[in-house]
C-alpha cells in the first residue's frame, strides 16, 4: 500500500475552489485524476507564471495546489465524452465536483445518473451555497462567500471596508471540509456497500472559521466589529499586532493565566535592556487578569511594548520569543517562511523536479505519519501537477481504449 | 441505518479551539467523545473570559459551550498518580484518542503514542499543535492568532498601506481541525481495512502553509513575495466590497461584489443604467479596468451608497453577477440559506438555558449531522465513564475522588 487511501480512486472535475482536495486525496494516496476540458482549466491562465512566462504549464497557482494528481482532458460537453466519463466511473470511488448544483444533471451526468450506474461511488459537490435552498443558484466566489459568513465583516480596519484574505481561505475551508465529507463517506460504504452524495456549501464552511462567535452572538448580542490589528476586550480595547524594525508582530496582552508567563519573560528581558519602567516591573503578575485592565492600563503597558519591538526585527524578536517563552510570532512572508529553522527541520518542504521546467520547491506532507508499516500510512507530495492531457493515454488505455479510438477522440476534439 | 461513528469512542486531551473543534466532525455522527479535564488546569475558553464574580464559574463559559457540544466530560487531576493511572486505562479502552498539549506533555504522563502502542499495537491517536511534536520549535507555545502570523495569513489580510490584520477568528485554529478531521477518519478506514493504527502528528503552522502553497510557489519560483492587496484581483475588476444604506437600526451595511470577466462588467453596467463614467475608452476589457480601478471603485461606490444591500444583491444575482450582502455574526441567524441546511441547532444547557451550536458544512444523502446534547459541564459525566466503559466499582470511584484524582 501506498498511503491510507492507496486503492481509491478519485475523479477531480472541480474547478479551482476544489483544487486543494484533489491534492490532500492524492497526498494520501488515492489514485486522483483530474480531468480538464480540452483548452485546460481557466486557471493555467492565469498568473503568476513560473519565470514570468505566460504558459499554461507555468501557471503558478495551478502548479502550487493540483500535485499529486495525473491529469486528462475530456471534453464533458459532447457525448462521447459523457460516454467515457461514465466508463471512468465504473472504476472509481469519488467524483469530486465544483459546478453549480444542475450543471453535472444537464449533461446527464447528475447524482440519480451516477447513483443508479454506479451505486458504490461517491460524488462530492463543492459549491457556493449548496445543492439546495432559497440560494443554491445564487453565483458565488470566494469574496462574496465570506461575506456572507460573517468573517469579512469582522476582518479589517474599524475606519474602512470590510477586508478579505488575498488567498481564497474559503477554498482551503470548502476543499477540507469536502475531504471530511469523502472520507466519511468511503468509511460509511465499508458497512453499507453503498455511496451517497455530499454536499459541501463553502458560505456555510465559511461560519465555523469565526470559532464559535456566530453561535455566541445569539447569545450575547455581540455581532462582531472589525478592530484592525486590535482586538476588543469586555473593559477595553487591545493590540494585537505590533509594527516591528522590518515588519509585524502578533503578541497579545489577553489569553488568561496561559499567557502571563509570556508577559513576564517580555518584561524581564526589556528590563534586561533597560527598557521597562519602574511601573512595568511592579507589576503584580499574579493578580492580572486581562478582562479587567481599564483602557488607561492597556494603554500604558502597550505604549512601553510598542517602543520595545519597535528596536527590534521580526528575526531577532522570534528567536527571542522561542528562547524565552514570549508567545509573540512574526508576521510572517513567504520569505521568513522558506528561511524557518522549523520548518526545515521537519523538512516540510520538498524540491519537486517539473519537467521541462525546473524544480520548484513546494510543501511536502501536510503531517508526519508514523506506524508499523510507513509505506501505508505515509502522506507525501506524490507527483508534480499534471501538465495538460498529459496522462489521458495511459488512464484511457486503464479502460480499454486502443490507440485508434484515442486518436478518433483527439480528431473529434473529446479529449 | 446508525450513525455512522455509533459505537466509536474518541477520548479528547486538551481544549482551545483547533483540538476540541475536530472531533465535534465525529460527535456530530454518534461518536462518543469524551473530554479529559480538570479543575486544577481548566480548559483555556472555560477561563478565557473568566472573572472572579462569575456565576457558573467554569461551566458558565459561552465560548467553551458552542464548541463543546455533543461530547462527554471526565475529570481527572493528571497530576495524581493515580489519575494517570485511570488516563491510561481509558486510553488503551477507546478507539482514537486526539490531543492538542504541547508535545512533551502526553510523554511525561506516560500517555503518548510510544508508551500506549506496546499495550494497544492497532491504536490511533492523533497529535495537534502549533508547530508539530519534532523540531527546534516544537516547544514553543502559542494561541491561533501566533499560527495565522507564523503560517502567512496576517501579512496576506489586511489593506497595503495599513498594518496586517489575518482573517478574524485565528484561521489555523479552524483549518486545522479540519484536516485533523479527514487525517483521523482516514486513519479508521485504514484500520478498518488492515487492522493497523498509527500516530499522526498534524502541525497547525504547516496545514496553514500548505493551503497557501500559491505564496510558497510564487516566492519559490519567483521570488516575489505576495502581500495584502486588499479586496482587489488582479484578475476581476471591480472586486470589493461597497457601502450601502445603513440599516434602519443604524448599522452600516455593505455589498461585495465581483465582475470576474468581461461579460460580468457589460452586465453590471446594464444594472447600474449605463453611467457616463462607465462609458470610458478600454474599461470593456480587464486591462482596461485593471488601469482604472480606483474610478471604477469610487463609481460602484457612489452607486450603491444610497442602495439596501439585500434587494441590491438580489438584484444584481438576477441577472447572474457574483454579489453578496455583507452579513454580521447576529446576521447568520436570519439567514435563510443557513437555516434550510440547519447550521444552528439549539441545545439546553444547565448554566446557559438554550443556545444555539453550529455542526458541520457537509449534508450527506445517507447520513444525518445530530447534536444530541450541551456542552458538557467539567467532570459531568466522570461517574458514568469510569463506571461503564471501565467497569469501575463505587467504591473505587469514591477512593479516587477522595484522593483529589478525579477533581
Amino acid at each position: 500500500m501506498q498511503g491510507v487511501l492507496d486503492g481509491i480512486r478519485v475523479l477531480d472535475c472541480s474547478g479551482e475552489p476544489g483544487f486543494l482536495a484533489g491534492k490532500l486525496l492524492g497526498q494520501l494516496g488515492a489514485d486522483v485524476v483530474k480531468i480538464e476540458p480540452p483548452g485546460g482549466d481557466p486557471v493555467r491562465r492565469r498568473g503568476p507564471f513560473w519565470g514570468m512566462r505566460v504558459d499554461p504549464e507555468r501557471s503558478l497557482p495551478w502548479i502550487a495546489l493540483n500535485d499529486s494528481k495525473r491529469g486528462i482532458t475530456l471534453d464533458l460537453a459532447k457525448p462521447a465524452g459523457q460516454d467515457i466519463f461514465l466508463r471512468l466511473c465504473r472504476t472509481a470511488d469519488v467524483v469530486l465536483e465544483t459546478g453549480m448544483p444542475d450543471d453535472l444533471a444537464r449533461l446527464g451526468l447528475g447524482w440519480s445518473e451516477l447513483a443508479r450506474h454506479h451505486p458504490r461511488l461517491v460524488l462530492c459537490s463543492l459549491t457556493p451555497y449548496g445543492q439546495s435552498g432559497p440560494h443554491a443558484a445564487w453565483r458565488g466566489s470566494d469574496l462574496t462567500v465570506v461575506a456572507r459568513s460573517g468573517n469579512l465583516h469582522c476582518t479589517g480596519d474599524p475606519d474602512r471596508a470590510p477586508v478579505r484574505c488575498s488567498l481564497p481561505v474559503s477554498h482551503f475551508h470548502g476543499s477540507l471540509e469536502a475531504c471530511v465529507g469523502i472520507v466519511f463517506a468511503l468509511l460509511d460504504r465499508e458497512r453499507t456497500g453503498r455511496g451517497q452524495h455530499v454536499d459541501v456549501a463553502m458560505h456555510e464552511a465559511m461560519v465555523m472559521p469565526n470559532i464559535g462567535t456566530a453561535s455566541m452572538a445569539a447569545m450575547n448580542g455581540h455581532r462582531g466589529a472589525r478592530a484592525g490589528a486590535f482586538i476588543r476586550q469586555r473593559h477595553s480595547v487591545q493590540r494585537e499586532i505590533w509594527a516591528c524594525r522590518d515588519g509585524y508582530v502578533s503578541f497579545a496582552l489577553r489569553g488568561g493565566p496561559a499567557r502571563v508567563p509570556g508577559l513576564v519573560a517580555l518584561t524581564r528581558w526589556m528590563a534586561e535592556e533597560g527598557m521597562a519602567s519602574e511601573r512595568l516591573q511592579a507589576m503584580d503578575w499574579a493578580t492580572y487578569n486581562h478582562n479587567l485592565l481599564t483602557q488607561a492600563e492597556v494603554d500604558a503597558l502597550s505604549a512601553e511594548f510598542a517602543a520595545f519591538f519597535a528596536t527590534k526585527t521580526m528575526t531577532e524578536l522570534f528567536e527571542a520569543a522561542v528562547r524565552r517563552n514570549l508567545m509573540l510570532a512574526p508576521a510572517n512572508t513567504a520569505r521568513e517562511i522558506l528561511a524557518s529553522e522549523q520548518l526545515a527541520a521537519r523538512r516540510f518542504f520538498v524540491d519537486v523536479e517539473h519537467p521541462g521546467r525546473g524544480i520548484l520547491r513546494l510543501p511536502g506532507a501536510f503531517a508526519v505519519v508514523s506506524s508499523a508499516c510507513p509505506d501505508e500510512t505515509t502522506i507525501r507530495l506524490r507527483r508534480p501537477a499534471p501538465r495538460l492531457g498529459e496522462h489521458t493515454a495511459e488512464v484511457l488505455s486503464e479502460i480499454g481504449l486502443d490507440a485508434n479510438e484515442l486518436a478518433r477522440l483527439r480528431a473529434e476534439g473529446v479529449v | 441505518m446508525t450513525a455512522l461513528f455509533e459505537g466509536t469512542t474518541i477520548l479528547e486531551f486538551g481544549g482551545g479551539a483547533a483540538g476540541p473543534l475536530a472531533t465535534r466532525y465525529f460527535a456530530d455522527h454518534g461518536a462518543t467523545v469524551i473530554r479529559v479535564e480538570s479543575h486544577q488546569r481548566p480548559d483555556f475558553l472555560r477561563v478565557l473570559r473568566l472573572t472572579p464574580d462569575q456565576p457558573g464559574g467554569l461551566d458558565a463559559s459561552e465560548h467553551f459551550a458552542v464548541l463543546n457540544a455533543n461530547k462527554l466530560s471526565v475529570a481527572l487531576n493528571l497530576a495524581r498518580p493515580q489519575a494517570v493511572a485511570v488516563a491510561r486505562r481509558l486510553a488503551l479502552r477507546v478507539d482514537a484518542i486526539a490531543e492538542n498539549f504541547a508535545p512533551g506533555a502526553m510523554a511525561r504522563w506516560g500517555l503518548d503514542y510510544a508508551s500506549l502502542v506496546q499495550d494497544r499495537p492497532d491504536l490511533i491517536m492523533l497529535s495537534t499543535c502549533l508547530n508539530g511534536q519534532t523540531g527546534p520549535h516544537r516547544a514553543y507555545p502559542g494561541f491561533g492568532g501566533q499560527g495565522s502570523a507564523l503560517a502567512g495569513f496576517n501579512h496576506l489580510t489586511g489593506w497595503p498601506d495599513r498594518e496586517p490584520v489575518g482573517p478574524y477568528g485565528t484561521i489555523t485554529d479552524s483549518l486545522s481541525p479540519r484536516l485533523a478531521a479527514v487525517l483521523l477518519a482516514a486513519a479508521l478506514l485504514h484500520r478498518a481495512r488492515t487492522g493497523r493504527g498509527q500516530h499522526i502528528d498534524l502541525s497547525q503552522v504547516e496545514c496553514g502553509v500548505m493551503c497557501l502553497s500559491e505564496m510558497v510557489a510564487t516566492y519559490t519560483a519567483n521570488g516575489e513575495v505576495l502581500s495584502r492587496q486588499g479586496n482587489r484581483s488582479s484578475h476581476a475588476v471591480p472586486h470589493g466590497v461597497f457601502r450601502c444604506r445603513d440599516s434602519s437600526d443604524g448599522r452600516e451595511r455593505w455589498l461585495a461584489l465581483a465582475a470576474h470577466d468581461d461579460s460580468d462588467w457589460a452586465r453590471l453596467v446594464e444594472v447600474m443604467g449605463h453611467p457616463t463614467w462607465t462609458q470610458a475608452p478600454g474599461l470593456a476589457t480587464l486591462r482596461g479596468r485593471l488601469a482604472a480601478v480606483e474610478r471604477i471603485e469610487a463609481g460602484i461606490a457612489r452607486w450603491t451608497r444610497d442602495q439596501e444591500a439585500w434587494p441590491l444583491a438580489a438584484r444584481l444575482q438576477a441577472v447572474g453577477l457574483d454579489a453578496a450582502p455583507v452579513e454580521d455574526l447576529g446576521d447568520l441567524h436570519e439567514d435563510s440559506q443557513l437555516a434550510h441546511r440547519g447550521h444552528f441547532r439549539p441545545v439546553d444547557h444547565p448554566v446557559l438555558g438554550r443556545h444555539p451550536v453550529e455542526t458541520h458544512a457537509i449534508r450527506f444523502s445517507a447520513l444525518t449531522p445530530s447534536i444530541e446534547r450541551a456542552a458538557p459541564c467539567l467532570g459531568e459525566h466522570t461517574d458514568g465513564v469510569l463506571r461503564e466503559l471501565l467497569d469501575m466499582p463505587p467504591g473505587e470511584i469514591a477512593e479516587l475522588r477522595a484522593l483529589g484524582a478525579l477533581d
